[in-house]
């Protein structure tokens, strides 16, 4: 049985996309040397540097922490939502489950609401137009309270919790077959749906950020639930149907 | 609530897409209790040889004096059912205008929802073929169970029918835990008894609806 390789040679199809209104193509890269213990990122910035020394425009991708917590990183790797991998953003991905000799596709997020602004660079602000339709609660909430002065069960604080850790990557958009925004709404929804501090605004939240969604483009759940199998934070298709239920109890017997 | 503000608030709340995936879900699954109904009848042409058990209950049904009014439900149904299909499924290619290069599942699709959109067009078709065989263009005064055996037991039947019942029972392996998800009812403890509830659904129905043209087909019309 012979050792696997330290090392990769890899031929890279990325998309290039000088702007929103310009078409784009796929370019093909040849890499050598790269090492199975790079993150797929560090991947990219090897191909841009050699683009850059040799005078040509390096590829625009999103990036920023580099550890899994910003939701910044948005790329489609062979098909798959922040790569083959489960529970990870893409700047977690090492090339280590890649194969020498591997074809990588790379491509941004593909949906309506999400154009591309350059290369691999996706515009995300659709999903900060539907927080600010009420994903925050309006209260002064001031310094943080005694942790015993608001009684708040377990499992509701976990499920709170579990949503709340939602990063907006969008990977959710990009994996599910409808580009549908249900689970990042969901998980926002969801998570201030629970607590007490959400409470004074439930019913409006939700209609209003429902409506938002819906206005910006994004296609609907048909609860394939790709969206939380991709989901770098394992998000639950559960939220949605909190969101379903939320939206259909503040629509029918909601006061507003 | 004034007549203007009540329009706001259907437009508001079914306009939506939660609202019509909402309705889709609720007129889905009164539309698979009609299923168990058209199945029960349709068992009757097992229950002799001569089918004058299915006839009998051929003849009930078309002297009932709520049979107009049954009709003219379950089209409102199957016609809003389908109108909401096609809206919903019109919105999501509109969400994605260009197609990834390379598509990959994360594993959580399954064969019924993958292919609700095409195994609904199948089923549509079908309907059409379904209503025109036995309810539009069927012969006056003759036995029902004759006609259908005789439809069924001819190959044009047996492709037709059991084209249509398989495309209803994928159709059927997704829509039931779709339809509750959609409407909000979903509990951990009984997520995996519903999926698995669902495809239960929708292997008994489509092979229990497949029977009639294998049996007659293989056994002959008489």
């Amino acid at each position: 049985m012979g050792a696997s390789p330290t090392t990769l040679r890899l031929t890279l199809h990325v998309w290039r996309q000088a702007s929103r209104d310009l078409p784009g193509a796929f370019e093909v890269h040849h890499l050598e040397g790269i090492s199975v213990d790079m993150s797929f990122l560090e991947m990219l910035d090897v191909l841009n540097e050699g683009l850059t020394s040799q005078g040509r425009e390096p590829f625009c991708f999103d990036h920023d922490c580099r550890e899994g917590i910003c939701g910044m990183c948005s790329l489609v790797i062979n098909g798959q939502v922040h790569g083959p991998d489960q529970e990870i953003t893409t700047c977690q991905l090492h090339m280590r489950h890649f194969a020498d000799g591997d074809t990588i596709v790379v491509e941004p997020f593909r949906a309506r609401a999400l154009p591309v602004v350059r290369d691999l660079v996706v515009d995300r602000s659709a999903f900060d137009r539907i927080i600010a339709e009420g994903g925050y609660i309006s209260t002064d909430a001031g310094s943080a309270p005694e942790g015993n002065a608001l009684p708040i069960s377990t499992a509701a604080a976990d499920e709170a919790m579990d949503a709340a850790a939602c990063i907006g990557c969008a990977g959710c958009v990009a994996a599910c077959p409808n580009a549908s925004a249900m689970l990042f709404t969901a998980a926002k929804v969801s998570h201030l749906a629970q607590l007490p501090q959400g409470e004074p605004e439930r019913e409006r939240r939700v209609l209003a950020m429902v409506e938002r969604m819906d206005r910006e483009g994004f296609g609907g759940c048909t609860n394939e639930r790709e969206c939380q199998a991709a989901c770098p934070k394992g998000i639950s298709v559960a939220h949605i149907a909190r969101l379903n239920r939320e939206f259909l109890r503040s629509s029918v017997l909601g006061r507003s | 609530m004034g007549r203007c503000h009540v329009l706001i608030w259907l437009r508001r709340t079914f306009g939506s897409s939660i609202g019509s995936k909402a309705l889709m879900a609720c007129t889905g699954l009164v539309l698979i209790g009609f299923l168990f109904a058209h199945l029960g009848g349709n068992l009757l042409l097992f229950a002799d040889a001569d089918g004058a058990a299915f006839d009998a209950y051929a003849t009930a049904l078309e002297h009932s004096p709520l049979l107009p009014l049954a009709e003219a439900g379950l089209a409102l149904l199957f016609c809003a059912h389908i109108v909401l299909g096609v809206r919903v499924q019109r919105a999501n290619r509109e969400a994605r205008e260009t197609a990834y290069r390379v598509r990959r599942t994360h594993g959580a699709r399954t064969p019924g929802s993958r292919t609700m959109v095409a195994t609904g067009l199948v089923i549509l078709l079908f309907l059409v073929a379904h209503l025109y065989d036995f309810r539009l263009c069927r012969p006056e005064g003759d036995s029902l169970a004759l006609i259908v055996r005789e439809r069924l037991a001819s190959p044009s039947g047996l492709v037709l029918y059991g084209a249509g019942v398989l495309a209803l029972g994928l159709h059927l392996t997704h829509a039931l835990r779709s339809a509750l998800h959609t409407l909000g009812l979903h509990h951990p403890r009984y997520e995996a008894l519903v999926d698995r509830a669902s495809f239960l659904l929708g292997f008994v129905l489509g092979l229990a609806f497949l029977s009639f043209p294998l049996v007659f087909f293989l056994g002959g019309a008489a």
